[in-house]
């Protein structure tokens, strides 16, 4: 069994899915207060050896978690309309609009986030890729996300060495997501374990910690938090 | 709060739509690769849940997965299964039309008619009781314009309207309304019904609560089973809407659907609505509704009118969304390419100017095997702006050595080069702004008749545009004179100039200094009017180290003349190791990128590498050095130091005064008579001089030759 000291602060796709795998089993057990990450499976066509098609990959989601604060004024820029559109309301005759309609008159726009954890087979470490969209499912961009989420924001990252946001196709879901670069995690949770004086873990309790421990670090970037229970239950 | 027997009109708050990139992104490309022009409707599911938070309502929401799945695609997209609590499917149609026009010309209210009519049908064939989602069915409407990639698109959620409006007897939380033992077994009744995968996505049922306060979950066609004496029986459903005041807009087709069906004229129902997941009866409402119908309801035949087409910010205007930013291809090249560099800052090179790179216009004298590596050189860097200029065209031994061009290029006869590369680039990078340039730089020592003078100058004075209208030029021709217009207008204008140059297995790479005006004050440049004083000009090294550095043609003692006749074949067709062109060619790019990372820019002195070279450097990208020349048999590289010469016949004084004052005059007479150049800079003089000394001129000069500077 390697030794914790050569640990590159790494970890092995086997080991990375047993941990969300866990990870998501303890918060849905532990925090009914909380949206539920859950684990979305990505089975591959594998022409390899059949063995080889039980590893099954897939990634953490947390989805649909309203990142507006509530009483925002929202003045809305990207105001989608054509002027071309309104020709086409002034020539519907009929009345759309029946009395037992409810007409509402205040257009709050609230802001979405979707978070998932995807295991990087270059990098070997876990990646947290976001993505943020308005209620009536417009994508939003990087500079309104840092709105909502200012810890995102690249002016107030100058110091970290290891968080750099950036945008690439999603493995899955083959779409453009922002992504926390994944280069400088391995460093970060080297330290994490090792960086103290505390005495030296065991190698298998790091890599059992390690996505708990990962997410403790990554999540504080985009606002998102591990409960105490979690933490403490070991 | 509650309204009790206010007999007011039961308002009902209207869907809201949510459309995820995902469905647009699956759309378009079924659009381009499956439907093609084909306009006709396509069914669709759309997905709700309960509302699950106090202060938001939920909305009827299309994914990717609500586009029918095609066995071709590549299975990216997990089909949805039933049974899942949170996607409640709902079955609906996709009207997309080809042209903005059309769009704007469906005829909205037979369509809405048309769907109106299918739940109609539904309601009394009984299929409600099979498949209650079926109340809920909806209309989209959209143009989807794959150039601009902005998806216009309105949906419309057929609503029958009861006539005369239901009226509203009360309605209050459901928590008020059952006592508090119903409440927890209505409660519980309810979360098992919603954790069953068989019956979680089920969005319209019945709940009965006896007299024992037991509540118990049914189907909607057990209705007729459920009627006893004791009980309180509600018609449920799944409700969106977080209003305290409101039902959700799934009860207006509910109610129309119980009395077309049962008959009945008072209906209590329940809005069923959740909290993180679990029933939650404070949130939920009950309420009593009164409905008078016509007669025409119980008639088939006979289809109620509809409302139901979403208002967009209150006003009757369809939705329009633009995902140019995540859809099209030269977008997210761009900004990958972007996000690439900004990462080399980020990790490696914090002073990183992006934008000097972004901005700066590039000019590329030469398409050939420099010319092509160094435009991808630039393209890597994220310099955006190249244009090259070449009069040659494509030939067929090309493609192997000269990157940019494929066996396309040189067929009949072979494109221009110059707009070969230009192509090539944009399919490589299609935000590039490159302009291909076809045209001969006019070389001193190869005289032209008097018909061609004027099409020379008209040569000569576009060239000059051209060097004025960018900010850095490459020098990467293929022989010496060719060299010495271009350098001779960047030492006038002051324009950063990099040449590449390529002997047989070595190569040049420098930088030219800047021109003899606007230099430092320091530097006096006079003219020679001794032996002496031109010899001590002459040296190379200079012990006043402001001297300006040279360019290429400073370490010449010979004025650039004609190199090309009466050399060997294989020497004319400049042929040298494949693994030096991309060297040189890397090299005067990152050479370039040093410079415009120097705070004195074209001024910066020369520095050179030095074996122990602890740190000296304090600029990141490392030195900055005049001249690079490189061996290949030696895998050596030197970096080496040349100041600018006083009889130089590009960049001295003397020859950018004369051009100053004469201009195209000037050049003309220097293209036409060989010896005007060394005549003018002395150098004539210098050589008659030197041949008293009884140096070996000659065969130096023979050597000078052939060492450097051919391609």
């Amino acid at each position: 069994m390697m030794d914790v000291c050569n640990w590159d602060g790494t970890v092995s796709a086997k080991d990375f899915r047993i941990g969300a795998l866990s990870f998501a089993q303890k918060w849905e057990s532990l925090n009914s207060a909380f949206p539920p990450w859950s684990w979305v499976p990505c089975p591959k066509h594998s022409w390899l050896a059949s063995h080889e098609l039980l590893q099954e990959e897939g990634y953490l989601s947390l989805e649909n978690i309203c990142i507006s604060r509530p009483n925002e004024e929202d003045i809305d820029q990207n105001s989608q309309t054509d002027p071309g559109e309104e020709e086409t309301s002034c020539s519907e005759k009929e009345d759309d609009i029946d009395d037992a309609t409810l007409v509402q008159s205040n257009h709050h726009e609230l802001h979405y986030c979707d978070f998932h954890v995807v295991y990087s087979y270059t990098f070997r470490v876990p990646v947290l890729y976001l993505r943020a969209y308005c209620s009536d499912g417009r994508p939003l961009l990087l500079d309104e996300i840092e709105k909502e989420l200012p810890a995102c924001s690249s002016k107030e990252l100058p110091e970290t060495k290891w968080a750099f946001i950036t945008q690439e196709e999603h493995p899955y879901l083959k779409r453009p997501w922002y992504k926390l670069h994944p280069c400088g995690t391995s460093e970060f949770m080297k330290l994490l374990f090792l960086g103290g004086d505390t005495a030296q873990p065991k190698l298998e309790v790091v890599l059992e910690l390690y996505l708990l421990s990962w997410f403790s670090a990554v999540g504080q970037v985009v606002g998102l938090t591990i409960p105490c229970k979690m933490l403490n239950d070991r | 709060m509650a309204k009790e027997g206010s007999g007011s009109i039961l308002q009902f708050a209207p869907f809201q739509s949510s459309v995820d990139e995902g469905f647009w992104h699956r759309f378009s490309s079924l659009k381009l690769n499956k439907f093609g022009i084909d306009d006709s409707p396509i069914a669709i599911s759309g997905f709700f849940a309960p509302c699950s938070h106090p202060q938001v309502s939920n909305h009827l929401t299309l994914l990717a997965e609500s586009l029918p799945s095609d066995s071709n695609e590549e299975s990216s997209i997990p089909a949805f299964s039933r049974g899942n609590r949170n996607r409640c499917s709902v079955p609906g149609i996709l009207y997309n039309t080809n042209t903005m026009e059309s769009f704007h010309g469906l005829d909205k209210q037979g369509l809405l008619r048309a769907e109106a009519k299918k739940i109609w049908e539904d309601v009394h064939s009984g299929k409600v009781l099979e498949d209650s989602s079926v109340l809920s069915r909806f209309l989209l409407i959209s143009f989807a314009d794959l150039k601009k990639w902005s998806f216009h698109y309105w949906f419309a959620f057929p609503a029958l309207v009861l006539d005369p409006p239901a009226t509203l007897v009360d309605l209050r939380p459901a928590s008020q309304w059952f006592t508090l033992e119903e409440a927890e077994s209505v409660s519980a009744a309810c979360n098992e019904w919603r954790n069953s995968s068989v019956t979680a996505d089920v969005p319209f049922f019945l709940v009965s609560v006896g007299s024992d306060s037991r509540a118990a979950v049914r189907h909607l066609k057990d209705w007729e089973t459920c009627q006893y004496d004791g009980q309180k029986l509600l018609f449920a459903f799944y409700d969106p809407c977080h209003l305290p005041n409101n039902p959700g807009w799934p009860l207006r087709n509910y109610l129309a659907f119980i009395c077309a069906r049962w008959n009945l004229k008072t209906v209590h129902f329940l809005c069923y609505r959740e909290n993180r997941g679990f029933a939650d009866l404070s949130l939920s409402l009950v309420g009593e509704a009164l409905i008078t119908i016509s007669q025409g309801w119980r008639e088939h035949q006979c289809v109620p009118n509809a409302v139901g087409w979403e208002l967009n910010k209150g006003r009757k205007v369809p939705r329009c969304i633009n995902l140019a930013k995540s859809m099209d291809p030269t977008r997210l090249a761009i900004s990958a390419a972007d996000l690439n560099l900004k990462l080399m800052r980020w990790r490696a090179l914090p002073s990183l100017n992006l934008d000097i790179l972004f901005s700066i216009k590039c000019l590329l004298l030469g398409a050939g095997t420099l010319g092509c590596q160094v435009a991808r050189m630039l393209m890597a860097w994220g310099v955006r702006r190249i244009t090259l200029v070449d009069n040659g065209r494509v030939a067929m031994s090309n493609p192997l050595r000269q990157s940019l061009y494929t066996l396309d290029d040189c067929l009949n006869g072979g494109d221009f080069k110059a707009t070969a590369a230009v192509r090539s680039l944009q399919r490589i990078f299609p935000a590039v702004v490159a302009e291909g340039v076809v045209m001969a730089i006019p070389m001193p020592g190869h005289p032209v008749s008097s018909q061609e003078e004027n099409s020379v100058l008209e040569d000569c004075r576009r060239l000059n545009d051209l060097i004025g209208s960018h900010d850095v030029i490459f020098l990467l021709t293929d022989t010496r004179e060719s060299r010495w217009l271009p350098t001779l207008l960047c030492a006038n204008t002051n324009k950063i100039t990099i040449t590449a140059a390529l002997g047989f297995d070595s190569f040049l790479v420098m930088r030219h200094g800047p021109g003899p005006f606007n230099s430092t004050p320091d530097l006096k440049a006079e003219m020679p009017n001794s032996l002496s004083a031109v010899m001590d000009n002459l040296a190379l090294t200079n012990t006043d180290g402001k001297q300006r550095l040279g360019c290429y043609f400073c370490n010449d003692v010979v004025a650039p003349t004609d190199s090309t006749s009466n050399r060997t074949l294989d020497q004319q067709c400049t042929v040298t190791r494949p693994g030096l062109a991309p060297i040189a060619s890397a090299l005067a790019v990152e050479l370039l990128v040093g410079i415009l990372h120097h705070p004195h820019g074209i001024f910066a002195e020369a520095e050179i590498a030095k074996s122990n070279n602890g740190g000296s450097s304090e600029l990141p990208l490392g030195i900055l050095p005049h001249q690079i020349r490189g061996s290949l048999p030696h895998f050596q590289q030197m970096t080496l130091v040349g100041n600018s010469s006083n009889s130089c016949t590009a960049c001295c004084s003397t020859v950018v005064s004369e051009y100053r004052k004469r201009g195209m005059q000037f050049i003309l007479q220097a293209i036409n008579h060989p010896t005007y150049l060394e005549d003018l800079t002395g150098l004539t003089e210098l050589m008659r001089s030197a041949n008293t000394f009884q140096l070996d001129w000659d065969d130096e000069m023979e050597d000078a030759d052939d060492e450097c500077i051919e391609l």
